[in-house]
């Protein structure tokens, strides 16, 4: 390190920057990409019941399986279409509470930065829990409503999707408002002042300057929400039900459940490809749309 | 190469071999400390954990010298980890708990030892069906049907009676026990332990009319509570506990048969203690164990010289007429078509 810092020849600063990033590198490798290698392995394995995966076999059947199978195609889709609704409700959530945390002066400042980093000091199973006391038939909301004579009969509100949205948003949202907050930090109030000291109303500033300085804490907020949704596995098991099936739990299913190891990770590759790509397309799309 | 031979000194040698020799000493010493006093037990958690330890590990093998050491996890982690252990010389653990089905699985997939009975003497009075080749029954109890008299007027006296659309939302129905439950549909709707299929129909007729379906065991014992469902099939044991926990469910042993659900353990070939996992298992079917295991947990021993109290054998037992009706599963027949028989309770029952 004093080496570099005093003007060390190129090639000793090289090698000083690739023994800083050797360990990092060796974890990624052996505890991400070998794992990630076999698992691309197991995926064009053959399954035979009983006996499980047939070692030297080489198939394509359990991607075949998977794209021409409604039931499978549906799993996906609806796991995209809970992520994307858990992205868009952290969102429009998420940004007014950022906003207000990144520009007040209160002295309670790190107390309300607190208040949202909490429900992350819980696990996801816990605060599944938790719903579950509310949402139960005879749990906190039918009672209240009942209670107040709004309904006559308990509403079924366990094992729907409403609840997995409202308890995967209720864990994806203090990352997003985290994120937005620290970008929107980052913006100099005067520039928000300038637009509207030039004649710009709130929401035009909003929309033509904050908006685009924050877009890359967006950007980096809702990839993370979207991908935490796509993965999710406790809460739609124990809000979700039998019946709610997505993609995470029917990974676990077919590599615990049925041993068939070889579809598992097919499921694997393209639940992790899927998220990729829909990843990198609002990257590029918002990336193009904030150029112009 | 022959240069750098020549450099090495003698004295260096010498240090060599003697560093080789005591790391050879060490792990000699490892192996045999481990081969004498540990035995790794793959179980569920909970109770059944802790009763393990309560009722075997503590009174009977510790003093033995054997360290018990339980590898905790649900059945299915714990047959993943014995696929993934497979190619390794040694494996992590000495025995593994597993129901009769999975222990057949893990048969098939050429995992489990052959059980040596020679070094299980306690064997002798095991009953016949408990005693596979490949591994031994602990406790076992038989699927019943579980009723709340308050919500059901008339006792089903059958699968037939119970897997009935005419109870609609009444019906609850484990998502897990899902082999089970197409089973005894199978059963009701003139199908056999080898041909389950007959019953699909009338598992369709009862979801459409409103049955619900429950992630787990608890969760259903949690509707059953809260009057949720007022009929459901489950092993006679769990009904106990439930009836115990103010649970307000009478029990019938079906018509059609009851299936026995045995619960038992396999060691792996690759179990680092054999010697300490045949000694675990004979441990486990001392009379005294089993005594435990059905007073603290509702399941029949599966040894002869248990002694257990005539009101607790009411209770958890089968009388003589109904033991005529307790029916093993094929597990062959299960194991071939579990893939098959999940992706259609997935697919079409829950889908």
């Amino acid at each position: 390190m004093a080496a570099a810092a005093t003007g060390a020849p190129a090639h000793e600063r090289g090698l000083t920057a690739a023994a800083l990033l050797l360990p990092a590198s060796l974890v990624v490798v052996v505890g991400l990409l070998v794992p990630l290698g076999i698992l691309l392995r197991y995926s064009f394995n053959q399954f035979v019941p009983v006996k499980g995966l047939v070692p030297d076999s080489v198939t394509a059947e359990n991607y075949v399986k998977f794209f021409t199978d409604p039931f499978y195609l549906g799993v996906l889709w609806r796991t995209f279409r809970v992520a994307a609704f858990c992205t868009a409700i952290c969102l429009l959530l998420g940004m007014p509470l950022a906003y207000v945390l990144a520009r007040t002066r209160s002295r309670h400042k790190n107390l309300l930065i607190m208040a949202v980093v909490l429900p992350l000091f819980v696990g996801n199973a816990v605060r599944a829990a938790g719903w579950m006391v509310m949402f139960g038939s005879k749990g906190f909301v039918n009672s209240v409503l009942l209670g107040l004579g709004l309904i006559g009969e308990p509403l079924q509100i366990m094992y729907t999707e409403f609840a997995v949205v409202v308890g995967i948003t209720a864990v994806n949202l203090p990352f997003m408002v985290l994120t937005l907050q620290s970008v929107i930090e980052g913006i100099e109030p005067v520039v928000e002042e300038a637009a509207l000291s030039l004649g710009a109303g709130p929401i035009a500033t909003f929309r033509r300057v904050v908006l685009p300085l924050a877009m890359p804490g967006l950007l980096a907020g809702t990839i993370l929400c979207f991908i935490l949704a796509m993965n999710a596995y406790a809460t739609p098991v124990l809000l979700g039900g039998p019946r709610f099936q997505m993609m995470g739990p029917t990974v676990y299913g077919q590599f615990a459940g049925l041993s068939n190891w070889p579809f598992g990770a097919a499921l694997s590759f393209v639940l992790m490809t899927a998220t990729i790509s829909l990843t990198l397309l609002a990257h590029f799309l918002v990336q193009r749309r904030y150029r112009r | 190469m022959s240069k750098q031979m020549s450099e090495i000194t003698r004295r260096r040698l010498v240090q060599g071999a003697g560093a080789v020799a005591g790391v050879t000493a060490l792990g000699m010493g490892r192996a045999e400390a481990q081969a004498g006093g540990r035995v790794v037990i793959g179980t569920w958690g909970g109770d059944y954990s802790k009763l393990l330890s309560k009722n075997i590990d503590t009174p009977l093998v510790v003093p033995k010298g054997i360290e018990c050491v339980h590898d905790i996890g649900g059945d299915s982690e714990r047959r993943a980890k014995m696929r993934a252990e497979a190619r390794l010389p040694r494996g992590t653990s000495d025995v593994q708990g597993l129901s009769a089905a999975q222990m057949y699985e893990m048969n098939e997939a050429g995992l489990a030892l052959p059980i040596d009975y020679a070094k299980v003497p306690n064997s002798k009075n095991l009953l016949p069906q408990m005693k596979y080749p490949y591994g031994i029954g602990h406790i076992y109890s038989g699927k019943v049907i579980l009723y709340n008299p308050k919500m059901i007027a008339t006792p089903p006296a059958s699968f037939a009676d119970t897997l009935d659309p005419r109870h609609g939302a009444k019906l609850g129905i484990i998502d897990i026990q899902y082999q089970f439950t197409m089973m005894a549909a199978g059963l009701a709707s003139g199908g056999s332990m080898t041909n389950y299929e007959p019953g699909k129909e009338r598992l369709l007729a009862c979801k459409k009319a409103g049955a619900k379906i429950y992630p787990t065991n608890e969760a259903l014992a949690a509707a059953l509570k809260t009057e949720e469902v007022g009929v459901a099939i489950m092993w006679k044991a769990r009904a106990v506990q439930w009836q115990n926990a103010g649970i307000a469910v009478e029990t019938v042993a079906p018509k059609e048969g009851v299936p026995m659900y045995v619960s038992g353990f396999v060691i792996p070939k690759n179990a680092p203690n054999k010697d300490g996992a045949h000694a675990w298992l004979n441990a486990m079917l001392e009379p005294a164990a089993q005594e435990a295991f059905a007073v603290d947990m509702g399941y029949n021993a599966t040894v002869t010289n248990a002694k257990v109290a005539a009101d607790t054998q009411k209770r958890i037992g089968f009388t003589a007429e109904e033991q005529k009706r307790l029916v093993d599963l094929d597990y062959g027949y299960l194991a071939k078509n579990d893939s098959a028989l999940k992706e259609w309770w997935d697919k079409s029952f829950k889908g």
